[in-house]
């Protein structure tokens, strides 16, 4: 039995009157790949928000690598978000005037160290190795996403969490960053995705439902959607 | 919809909104207070130089060839030349009348104090004389506002004080005279004889010039000592003027070498020379000088302050007009995303122009109104701080500050709304 | 890469990578360099060079004999003028009062410095020519009208020296002078000219001086003078010096409070412009945050963006700055402006002041915002 990475227990989200999550609990292991699945209003950003330490829950604990961070001030949510997550998001948000390259730099650098050629291997890995001088507007909307990738990666990070990693992509490009994220799985990252689409849920080892800020099913996918198999672009 | 829009960006995005009128109502309030502080401050600096006294000197036609300054007696073909007390107030009824700010006149004569032999001026004047103009109009004219530099101790004389004196701070040290002494004064009357008449010092005047070394006394009581009621030798007089060009000059020298239109401008213009020129018509036998040092520096200073603050108004003007079209530029760059999605709903290039531009309009005129009336209270607040008086409002101003804003905002605007509208409405959507 | 090299580098792609947005910063930035350069040399060199102006009123100190004898040696005088800073001294001129005939009837003549006559009363006016040889004179415009003399023709005096017999010379008139005081009743005509006819050469009634200082600095060289030559008595002129220090006060106040009001508001432009340009970031920052960066990061980044805008920016503004002050100063009083060298620190202090201040409040209003509020979808 693998050790819990994240523990969520009792986990309840309120703006105002607006009950936006109520008495969420599961929890993820190491090397897992995990979905949470819910239509529009269902409180998935919340939760995601909540998991990848940027917003904290009203109510509940939750614990990160044993740590236990619904207690934590901003300050050290910050520190723990940088050392332990590595956020990939819908609309990608690079940083417009950086280069792929110092947008991954820059998560270095806020980490600890800068390394130029660490950054150029990681874009190397998700088959954005020749475009590390371009600035994000000049990527179509996969290398930016890939590029959203490697950055959330280049630190080692514990879980890596997605939040509609594909909402913005036609389907070549959702393959081929589904093909990553199989990738990171098999090499044994934990993987938190948050999506309305089952199709991307499908590719997950386990399942979680959300219906009006409720879980109302937790199930284990027996048969995920099996492109792991198949060699990603990735090396490209 | 149109409207609509507008009315959504102006209600739903108040603090954008609110923060360019702020600074829009900052720049206008600066453009404004310093139009107006400009356009008043001639005004304003040449009431400041009366303090320099008299501009103009009024003599009789033909007397001043003797100069009383430096030693010369009084003499042959002078003594008989006077001009006429009672026509002074006509000096008030000039075409230029209500730039006359004081005038004063003098009687000199030559005197004798405590029957010593040595004589001392005795000049007879008017303090605060109040006179009943032709015109109706009711003034109070005389040396008090006239010396506003002299040190005065103990209090002005009146004019009906038939008994008093003011003696100058150099004579009185002389003869050791104090407030309260009383001297006995002669005066050679024009029968011949010496009239004698007993006044006290009221006050002791120290003036800085040979002013010093004399006494002053009402003018009715120097007439009435020396026979010549109803003359006076020579006036006084301060006027506001503008600052002379080369037409005044030229008028200066001759003003019948004018053509008939310059000596109408020349005329109606409050130039020393005219207005000296206008004493001349309504005083019999006079002659009007320009007391250069006066009028001549007064013109000089006067010129360099309004060039002064011309330049310091452009300046100012300058730095609104960018701030305010660096700040519209700001906003529209700002809203690149908007606009690229605008046209992605298929709006064209004139209408998202339109609603850019009708959104910054709005928040100009918000911004403008209450930055003219901000900057409308700062003028005061320069004015009544500066020159204790409020500064007169301009209604030319209101004009050159709209032209101002509309230029500003409208060219600080375009070339940003230009070059949103050549980006392709993909890039701006994607290109974060 | 070190820590500072990247630092140094996101700074700069912002810079360079956002350009358009950074002209429009630096312009602002420019501006209200320019305008503190230009109205700090304004408000520092202003009142004193109108305080030289106010020169063109003349003599506002006065030489005359302590002796009972009415005449000074002008070698006493000299030495009084060296007491007065040479750069404070706008002029000094010595006039020597005499009397001469013309057709019976006398004449003050006076010998003057006629170079200097011009600097210590610039408001004489000259119709015609100043003298510029032996035997010409000036005539006052008085003496011209009645006696009908115009300039360029020639007039004869009667002189009776002191010893001697009465002889006759003839003058040519080079200019008939106007002043609408005591001159225009006078003869004027060189110092040596004079000397030469009557004798008693070096020796002057009164020595007129303009300097250009306030009525304390001017009670101060008076009583210098007086203690330092008791041959001569310095007389201040009480008229001038008082309107002087109550004119020359206010135009100072006007200059100081149009100063201050121009550049508080400039600032505020300044600022709020900066502002406007860093509030569209927040997006960016809050991107910054959730991928760890620290408040302190953000901050630095800004400031450090501030720093560079701030120094180019004011850089600009101080050559801007100078040639306006430059060109003020040239056309209003056709003299070059001094600029104290304090003042080009102060602008670049108030530049960057402004600057990062005013880029710092949007971004730590920014930092407080939840880094999920601002990423939360477009």
């Amino acid at each position: 039995m693998k050790k819990n990475i994240l523990e969520l227990h009792e986990v309840s989200m309120f703006y105002g009157q607006v009950k936006a999550l109520q008495n969420i609990t599961f929890n993820v292991r190491e090397g897992e790949w995990l979905a949470i699945m819910g239509s529009s209003g269902s409180g998935k950003t919340t939760l995601m928000n909540i998991i990848g330490c940027l917003n904290k829950a009203t109510h509940g604990a939750v614990f990160l690598d044993g740590e236990k961070i619904s207690r934590l001030n901003a300050r050290d949510l910050t520190v723990i978000r940088r050392d332990k997550i590595g956020l990939i998001f819908q609309q990608f948000h690079l940083i417009s005037y950086l280069t792929a390259v110092e947008n991954v730099m820059i998560a270095q650098y806020y980490h600890s160290m800068a390394d130029e050629k660490e950054a150029l291997a990681a874009l190397e890995r998700v088959g954005l190795g020749h475009r590390g001088r371009h600035l994000p507007r000049q990527l179509s909307g996969g290398e930016q996403q890939r590029l959203c990738i490697a950055r959330a990666l280049i630190n080692h990070p514990r879980l890596i969490l997605a939040d509609e990693p594909t909402g913005n992509l036609d389907e070549a490009n959702q393959n081929t960053v589904m093909d990553i994220f199989h990738q990171l799985h098999k090499q044994g990252s934990t993987i938190v995705v948050v999506t309305h689409s089952p199709d991307v849920a499908a590719h997950a080892q386990r399942i979680v439902y959300l219906e009006f800020g409720r879980m109302v099913k937790d199930v284990q996918n027996a048969h995920p959607h099996g492109r792991a198999g198949a060699p990603a672009e990735a090396g490209r | 919809m149109f409207f609509r829009m507008i009315f959504g960006a102006v209600t739903r995005q108040k603090q954008k909104l609110l923060m360019m009128a702020c600074t829009m109502a900052l720049g206008i309030s600066l453009a404004t207070a310093m139009l107006n502080v400009m356009l008043d401050v001639g005004d304003k600096v040449n009431q400041e130089l009366k303090t320099y006294g008299a501009n103009i000197m009024v003599e009789p036609r033909g007397a001043s060839i003797l100069s009383d300054l430096y030693g010369v007696r009084e003499g042959v073909g002078v003594t008989d030349k006077f001009l006429i007390e009672a026509e002074l107030p006509r000096i008030k009824t000039i075409f230029w009348a209500f730039n006359i700010l004081d005038f004063a006149p003098y009687l000199p004569v030559q005197a004798r104090a405590n029957d010593s032999p040595e004589h001392v001026t005795l000049l007879g004047t008017w303090f605060s004389k109040h006179l009943d103009i032709p015109t109706g109009e009711q003034v109070d004219t005389g040396i008090i506002n006239l010396k506003s530099w002299w040190e005065v101790q103990g209090a002005w004389l009146e004019d009906a004080d038939e008994s008093g004196v003011m003696a100058g701070a150099a004579f009185a040290a002389r003869r050791g005279l104090k407030i309260g002494d009383t001297l006995s004064v002669a005066v050679m009357h024009q029968d011949g004889r010496e009239r004698v008449a007993q006044l006290t010092v009221r006050a002791i005047y120290h003036a800085g010039d040979k002013a010093d070394d004399g006494l002053l006394a009402p003018l009715a009581v120097v007439q009435r000592l020396s026979g010549l009621e109803g003359k006076v030798r020579r006036i006084e007089v301060s006027a506001l003027t503008t600052p002379e060009n080369d037409l005044a000059r030229r008028a200066a020298q001759n003003p019948h070498s004018l053509s008939r239109h310059e000596w109408e401008i020349w005329y109606c213009t409050a130039y020393v020379s005219a207005i000296a020129y206008q004493i001349d018509e309504v005083l019999t036998d006079s002659r009007a000088k320009p007391v250069l040092q006066v009028a001549a520096s007064e013109g000089a200073i006067l010129q360099k302050t309004q060039l002064l603050m011309l330049l310091l108004t452009l300046l100012s003007l300058a730095c609104s007009a960018l701030a305010i079209s660096n700040l519209v530029t700001a906003n529209v760059m700002e809203r690149s995303t908007e606009i690229g999605l605008l046209k992605a709903l298929g709006a064209t290039n004139g209408q998202i122009s339109l609603v850019v531009l009708a959104e910054i309009l709005i928040a100009t005129l918000i911004g403008g109104a209450l930055g003219y009336a901000a900057g409308i209270g700062l003028a005061q607040l320069i004015g009544h701080s500066v020159f204790g008086s409020a500064v007169a409002i301009k209604g030319l101003v209101i004009p050159i500050i709209a032209i101002l804003i509309l230029v500003v905002t409208i060219g600080g605007s375009i070339p940003a709304i230009h070059m949103l509208l050549r980006l392709r409405p993909t890039e701006v959507l994607h290109g974060r | 890469m070190s820590r500072q090299k990247m630092y140094l580098k996101i700074i700069l792609s912002s810079l360079m990578r956002r350009r358009s947005r950074m002209m429009v910063a630096l312009l602002a930035v420019a501006i209200g360099a320019t305008v503190f350069l230009g109205m700090g040399a304004v408000y520092y060199d202003i009142p004193r060079q109108m305080g030289r102006e106010f020169r063109s009123y003349g003599a506002n100190m006065i030489l005359v004999s302590s002796g009972a004898d009415s005449a000074m040696r002008l070698a006493d005088a000299r030495r009084a003028e060296a007491l007065i800073p040479s750069e404070k001294l706008v002029g000094a001129t010595p006039f020597r009062y005499e009397t001469m005939y013309y057709n019976m009837q006398g004449l003050t003549v006076v010998g003057t410095d006629m170079d200097a006559v011009r600097k210590t009363s610039p408001y004489w006016r000259i119709q015609g020519e100043w003298p510029r040889g032996e035997n010409q004179i000036l005539l006052g415009t008085d003496i011209a009208e009645n006696a009908r003399i115009y300039a360029g023709t020639s007039i004869v005096l009667d002189i009776v020296p002191e010893k001697g017999r009465k002889f006759k010379k003839e003058f040519r008139v080079s200019g008939i002078v106007r002043s609408g005081g005591a001159e225009d009743g006078f003869v004027l005509m060189p110092m040596q000219t004079l000397e030469s006819l009557l004798g008693n050469p070096g020796r002057a009634s009164v020595v007129e001086m303009s300097v250009a200082a306030d009525s304390a600095e001017l009670e101060r060289l008076s009583e210098t003078i007086r203690s330092e030559i008791p041959e001569v008595t310095p007389r201040l002129v009480k008229r001038l010096m008082n309107s002087e220090a109550a004119v020359l006060g206010k135009l100072q106040v006007l200059v100081y409070l149009v100063t201050a009001v121009v550049l508080f508001l400039t600032m505020i432009c300044v600022g709020t412009t900066m502002m406007t340009v860093v509030m569209e970031r927040r997006k960016e920052i809050g991107l910054k945050k959730a991928i760890g960066a620290e408040n302190r990061s953000i901050i630095s980044e800004f400031m450090g963006e501030g720093l560079v805008l701030a120094c180019i920016g004011g850089l600009l503004g101080l050559v801007a700055g100078y040639f306006f002050a430059q060109a003020v100063s040239m056309s209003v009083f056709e003299r070059g402006v001094s600029l104290p060298f304090f003042l080009v620190w102060l602008t670049l202090l108030a530049s960057l002041v402004v600057t990062v201040l005013a880029s710092l409040i949007p971004v730590a209003r920014a930092t407080d915002v939840e880094p999920s509020l601002v990423l939360r979808g477009e």
